[in-house]
């Protein structure tokens, strides 16, 4: 073979050979400069953690979920009135005021009169709202009576209107965090009555008068989208 | 010395086939680093496509483009032996003219031969091409023409040393053996150099977010396949996500799948449902998955389903949110009434928590194969390679990469912290940092979503959308934050309050 043939050979094979060899060698070097560089952090799936999550919220949450049994291991659920008042140690009109900007994600289920069981629509608006968790981390069940009849009486008819809610719930959706989730207060008539504003919110007694006692004669839902 | 003229048809064959073969080794050996670029996929040498969807990118990401897959990371791209036998063309082109033998029969007989090769190969990509890609590739076509020039050439030449007498002696069998001893060393040195310089990938394996738990414990895992056994698998899963339908293409066509007994559970990128994104990618991708859940037994025929018609569903969806819905209950009318309703909607709430809980990347597809993620840059042309050696591994008995992180206890969602996962061990590998293709069309892409699909605002912000943000305050011991008494201030001390 003539050198000039060899060197035809040699520049030809070499243009293949040296080219995979250079880009190899460059995605290489990539690879290694890339696994040296500490990586920037991904997005990764988490709860809501919304805007109105103040850090002052944050703190009355945590107090009152764990005051009320839902977190902390205790076997009690729900915090009855003299707790909460406490626990939230603040008024009642405050401690409403919370719960105003979870207007779209909450509503008020009515009661009738001196009744603690669910009627249709109330399990209606049970059902949707609860159904609509998206990222939220705790559901409020906080359940009142109007002023009407004794303290005590208003007291247990409250806890049964919460527990008619939690029963509902426990029913429908077979959600193993439910018991870590759902938090129950009742009120009855002594702490935090709703005033007519909470009317416009979504009720399951469409189409009726919402009178200062009708609006307290319920349970007030809503879903609380802030992680701890 | 004149060169005949269809020597040097030849001869401009080869050039061209060695440019653009070149090229689109270039093209497939860059993604050897793991990240995403755009291709060279233009009839111009050189000319970038820009980010999207192109002939290219399906044809590079098919299983097609290269060989070898489960030996070397991605396979050893074809394009590089076309180029090699390219090379080998116009040297002996140049050869003939130097050694005289361009009327020679045997010699020229033996270049028309030499160029039928890439003829045939080209021919028969073509029709893969248009068959099984449904679409052709600029740089491909480009192949194919150089491969025709050179046979067309090579023909001439042949036929026309057969009407005259060359003045040079015949190609004796040593030279024709020479030169097939020179065409293999032609094609062999590369070959065998990629092998020996290819980076090796097998580091990566088991390092990517392993699972520390797998329990079904909202009952939403639905299964991808029908009577499916093996190894169990989880697969995150958006139903109208063109890269899911890509991924399931892939790993269909690696045979692969066959071994996994694969379980999705839904991640709709649809803000319908979806409060972790805060811009739709999918359009009605919350309903599909709503029907996915109702459908139960027939969750794997729902899902093939919505593959199949994944465009269409989200093209209408996008003008009108009640369409996919009415689609489904077209297809599906027996799950009218699940589809939607307070139960479905809930599971499907549950299907997103199971992500949150195991600190899921906000992604899809992503397949975690006994608790081992395979690692995002492993999903299209690593597949092979990592998912053989993560089911190898699996039979051996041995886990891959790092041991698993303690479980998390099981706390409701609101006692995580977000930027917990990135706590996740990891010597990670190279995120993806250039712009990855779009998802348009239902071919497979590097998908724009084996890249973090659109989540909320920050730091974190994978294109095309921006990412979530991951809380990056230290995150505390899990649980803790929902299982420690917070201390009660004073006037509280006493007061009764917790029960």
């Amino acid at each position: 073979m003539t050198p000039v043939r060899a060197a035809i050979l040699a520049v030809l094979i070499a243009i293949p050979t040296v080219l995979t060899g250079t880009w190899i060698h460059s995605a290489d070097a990539r690879l290694a400069e890339q696994t040296a560089t500490p990586t920037e952090q991904v997005a990764v799936a988490s709860a809501s953690d919304v805007g109105y999550c103040s850090p002052g919220l944050k703190k009355i949450l945590r107090r009152v979920l764990m005051s009320c049994g839902l977190v902390g291991g205790s076997a009690a659920r729900g915090c009855q009135p003299i707790q909460a008042k406490n626990v939230a140690t603040m008024s009642g009109g405050d401690f409403n005021a919370l719960f105003t900007p979870m207007k779209e994600r909450g509503g008020i289920v009515e009661f009738e009169k001196n009744k603690s069981e669910l009627t249709p629509g109330a399990i209606g608006l049970v059902d949707q709202v609860f159904a609509d968790q998206k990222g939220a981390s705790w559901f409020f069940v906080v359940a009142r009576a109007s002023p009407e009849g004794s303290v005590e009486h208003n007291r247990e008819l409250s806890k049964a209107r919460a527990e008619s809610v939690m029963t509902q719930l426990r029913q429908q959706f077979k959600d193993p965090d439910l018991d870590k989730e759902v938090g129950m207060l009742w009120l009855g008539e002594e702490f935090a009555q709703l005033e007519t504003a909470f009317c416009d919110w979504k009720r399951s007694a469409t189409g009726t008068a919402c009178t200062a006692e009708e609006i307290n004669r319920s349970a007030f839902i809503a879903w609380i989208d802030c992680q701890l | 010395m004149r060169p005949p003229r269809w020597l040097i048809v030849v001869f401009v064959g080869a050039l061209v086939g060695i440019v653009f073969a070149g090229v689109s080794t270039y093209d497939f050996v860059q993604h050897l680093d793991r990240q995403v670029h755009s291709l060279h996929c233009s009839f111009i040498p050189g000319m970038s496509h820009g980010a999207g969807e192109s002939g290219c990118q399906v044809a590079m990401m098919s299983p097609y483009s290269s060989v070898l897959r489960s030996r070397v990371w991605g396979g050893i791209p074809i394009s590089l032996p076309a180029m090699a036998v390219f090379a080998f063309i116009g040297f002996y082109a140049l050869d003939l003219l130097l050694t005289r033998r361009t009327e020679d029969r045997r010699a020229t007989a033996f270049l028309a031969l030499a160029t039928a090769l890439p003829a045939l190969a080209s021919l028969v990509m073509l029709m893969i091409s248009l068959i099984k890609l449904g679409t052709t590739c600029k740089l491909c076509v480009c192949i194919y023409i150089a491969s025709a020039l050179c046979l067309t050439g090579g023909i001439m030449m042949w036929r026309h040393s057969l009407k005259t007498t060359s003045p040079a002696p015949a190609a004796s069998n040593g030279f024709l053996g020479a030169m097939v001893g020179v065409g293999v060393a032609f094609v062999g040195v590369p070959l065998i150099l990629y092998l020996a310089m290819s980076p090796d990938h097998s580091k990566f394996l088991g390092t990517c977010e392993n699972l520390t738990k797998s329990e079904d414990t909202y009952g939403v895992m639905v299964k991808v396949e029908k009577g499916s056994s093996g190894v169990p698998a989880i697969e995150i899963l958006d139903p109208l996500c063109p890269a899911c339908k890509a991924f399931e293409e892939r790993l269909g066509g690696s045979g692969l799948g066959e071994r996994l007994d694969r379980k999705a559970i839904l991640f709709p990128l649809d803000t319908e449902c979806n409060w972790m994104i805060t811009e739709t990618t999918h359009p009605g991708a919350c309903t599909v998955s709503e029907a996915v859940l109702c459908a139960g037994d027939r969750a794997p025929e729902v899902i093939k389903w919505a593959f199949e018609v994944q465009d269409r569903v989200r093209a209408e969806a996008k003008t009108d949110k009640t369409a996919a819905a009415r689609i489904v209950k077209e297809k599906f009318p027996e799950l009218a009434s699940c589809v939607g309703s307070a139960e479905a909607r809930s599971k499907l709430n549950k299907s997103m928590r199971w992500a949150v809980s195991h600190n899921i990347r906000v992604l899809t597809p992503q397949l975690f194969v006994d608790n081992v993620k395979l690692c995002d840059e492993d999903v299209d042309l690593g597949l092979e390679y990592a998912l053989s050696r993560m089911l190898a591994a699996h039979d051996r008995g041995e886990r891959l990469g790092p041991p698993p992180a303690e479980a998390p206890p099981d706390v409701p969602m609101g006692g995580h912290h977000a930027g917990s996962a990135s706590a996740v061990e990891k010597p990670k590998p190279p995120k993806s940092t250039e712009t990855k293709p779009s998802e348009a069309g239902s071919s497979e892409t590097k998908p724009a979503e084996t890249k973090p699909a659109e989540t909320k605002p920050a730091e974190t912000k994978p294109e095309p959308t921006e990412a979530k943000p991951v809380e990056t305050k230290p995150a505390e011991p899990e649980g803790t934050p929902v299982t420690k008494p917070e201390p009660m201030p004073p006037e509280d001390k006493g007061s009764g309050g917790a029960p």
